[in-house]
């Protein structure tokens, strides 16, 4: 079986969480072994605290920090889960959730061996719904200021008020940067509701992912 | 000149703080002064990736209380000028607006209040509502806004400036560490296509002209002599506040025509209130919201207008009774019961709401 290993960067806010939660998940759903590391060192485990037990017992391997194991959160800086920085040695499939931004990517820089690992695939999350990349010009900046990126997935999204439309035009908008930047769009992600409206592939035949909202129960 | 940051309207997917940081660029705001804190930092992220791209201005201070002093410098030269903070910093800063009051500047702060007392979280609480109010050594000649979703962040971050220069006291957002955070959509717009023209700013200090041949001198004091000269310009402030107050006051009512019971709330907090409203009246009871828009002045003619039928307040709020404070002394002498709802640092639920007052019988 082929190992997966994925790390989801991208935008403040562009759904990372949400998107490497529901990749984990889809994985486990295959009967694979997963692991899913929460690398989000400027707010670790904001994203996952309420989670975490649920996600645990349906199986998933979750290396994210317990609140109460550590101390000064938000103020006296964080330091990385020394698991985390091995965790491409785990068995089974690896889905890493990276801090956001640029400097944010740079957390990969903090995780071993990514080079007895070529199976590694970065993928930049983005959405048009963010003002910082809702056109062409700022998504091909943006996604250039990541540094090493294999892939693009296009989670365009207005939360409650999402429509069919607005996750096509950013097929359209994301996939024309996608290919003056020479990279494919591995997949659009769409909320399970609108699943029907969709169907297995978007306007330009990207894969469909479906999203089960997760996030919408954590506090940040 | 820039390109306008919104033309139009458009709908995005935000957090709170970005939505400031948008709002702010769209109410043309020339600079941003500030000091970083949990959980405002994305205000100064966002601000300062935005600023350069529209020909605005950010400085970092040392602190916060360099922060509030460099903001009130700033719209002293004119600039429409904020700044943002939370919690401790929102202590430290009390001195700058203090003064901000006794001159008459007008400075726009916005505050995401976190837990308290001191450091204590980064997260979120609704415990800064006095200090925000009536922090310093004067009377709380203070405007405070609360909203309670991006849409009101984003109204009332542009609002914010234009009351300040318009009434001339210094100006306040109180939003919290949630909201901050938050993710969902607004809609952004650019004011004047809405038909809101953004109040101009002036100098206040370095006007044209000779003062005292061509224009009167611009004489910003803060500091008096004696009582007696201190307690006239005193008596001015508070005057011209409010004078201003019933044009400045809002709220918003739900269902309290006939309301037996009135939840009263504030901020995030509304959201909780709203919903249980709409449960609450599914299960056949009278239940109302009030939500005071403003804080400071608070809109106690429409509050007292919304209660006329009720038997009974619940006062409900993520803190040890500041709004609740706030309520009984504009209520004075009111007959109608209030049973409080606290919960300090903590966020609350519509579901919690609902629980409370049906289990109260």
């Amino acid at each position: 079986m082929q190992r997966i290993v994925e790390a989801y960067i991208g935008e403040y806010n562009s759904g990372k969480s949400e998107v490497a939660i529901n990749r984990a998940l889809d994985l486990l759903n295959e009967d694979r072994k997963v692991t899913l590391v929460d690398l989000d060192i400027v707010e670790p485990f904001y994203t996952l605290r309420p989670l975490k037990k649920e996600l645990e017992k349906r199986g998933l391997t979750i290396l994210a920090w317990e609140t109460q194991d550590t101390m000064g959160l938000g103020e006296a800086g964080n330091i990385i889960k020394p698991e985390m920085k091995w965790a491409l040695r785990r068995e089974g499939d690896v889905i890493l959730d990276i801090g956001y931004g640029v400097e944010g990517a740079k957390t990969l820089n903090l995780v071993e061996e990514k080079e007895k690992n070529p199976e590694l695939r970065i993928y930049a999350v983005l959405n048009i719904g963010r003002p910082i990349t809702s056109e062409e010009e700022d998504i091909i900046e943006y996604v250039k200021s990541l540094g090493p990126v294999n892939g693009l997935i296009n989670n365009s999204h207005l939360g409650n008020e999402t429509d069919v439309e607005f996750i096509q035009e950013g097929a359209r908008i994301i996939g024309s940067a996608a290919e003056k930047l020479g990279l494919p769009i591995i997949a659009t992600t769409i909320d399970y509701r609108l699943a029907e409206k969709v169907g297995p592939q978007d306007c330009l035949g990207n894969p469909i992912r479906l999203l089960y909202r997760y996030m919408d129960r954590s506090f940040w | 000149m820039a390109d306008k940051p919104i033309k139009g309207e458009k709908r995005f997917f935000v957090t709170g703080n970005e939505v400031v940081a948008w709002a702010a660029l769209a109410a043309d705001v020339d600079i941003m002064y500030g000091y970083p804190i949990t959980p405002q930092n994305e205000i100064m992220h966002y601000w300062t990736r935005l600023a350069p791209k529209y020909g605005r201005k950010f400085l970092q201070t040392e602190d916060e209380i360099s922060a509030g002093f460099t903001t009130c410098g700033g719209v002293f030269s004119g600039a429409r000028a904020f700044t943002a903070t939370a919690g401790p910093g929102n202590t430290l800063m009390q001195e700058p607006m203090s003064m901000a009051e006794m001159m008459r500047i007008p400075a726009v702060f916005v505050i995401t209040q976190r837990g308290g007392p001191s450091t204590a979280t980064v997260i979120y609480s609704q415990q800064e509502v006095t200090l925000t109010c009536f922090g310093g050594n004067g009377e709380g000649m203070r405007i405070v806004y609360s909203p309670g979703s991006h849409q009101d962040l984003y109204d009332y971050t542009i609002k914010a400036f234009n009351t300040a220069w318009k009434y001339r006291f210094p100006t306040f957002v109180l939003g919290d560490g949630y909201q901050a955070k938050m993710r969902e959509s607004v809609i952004m717009y650019d004011p004047e296509e809405r038909g809101v023209q953004m109040e101009p700013t002036e100098k206040i200090v370095g006007k044209e002209g000779m003062p005292g041949v061509d224009r009167e001198p611009a004489h910003l004091r803060n500091t008096y002599n004696t009582e007696e000269e201190l307690n006239v310009v005193v008596n001015e402030l508070v005057d011209a506040f409010w004078k201003a107050a019933p044009e400045i006051v809002e709220h918003q009512e739900f269902n309290c025509e006939d309301a037996d019971i009135v939840i009263v709330a504030h901020g995030v907090v509304t959201r909780a209130a709203q919903a249980a409203v709409k449960e609450l009246r599914d299960q056949g009871k009278k239940v109302g919201h009030f939500r005071p828009i403003t804080l400071r002045p608070y809109p106690i003619e429409a509050m007292k207008k919304a209660i006329a039928q009720a038997k009974e307040i619940i006062l409900v709020e993520s803190a040890e009774g500041q709004l609740d404070k706030l309520v009984k002394a504009e209520l004075y002498g009111s007959k109608v019961p209030i049973t409080p709802y606290f919960r300090p640092g903590m966020g609350i639920t519509s579901e919690e709401i609902v629980e409370f007052i049906n289990k109260k019988g």
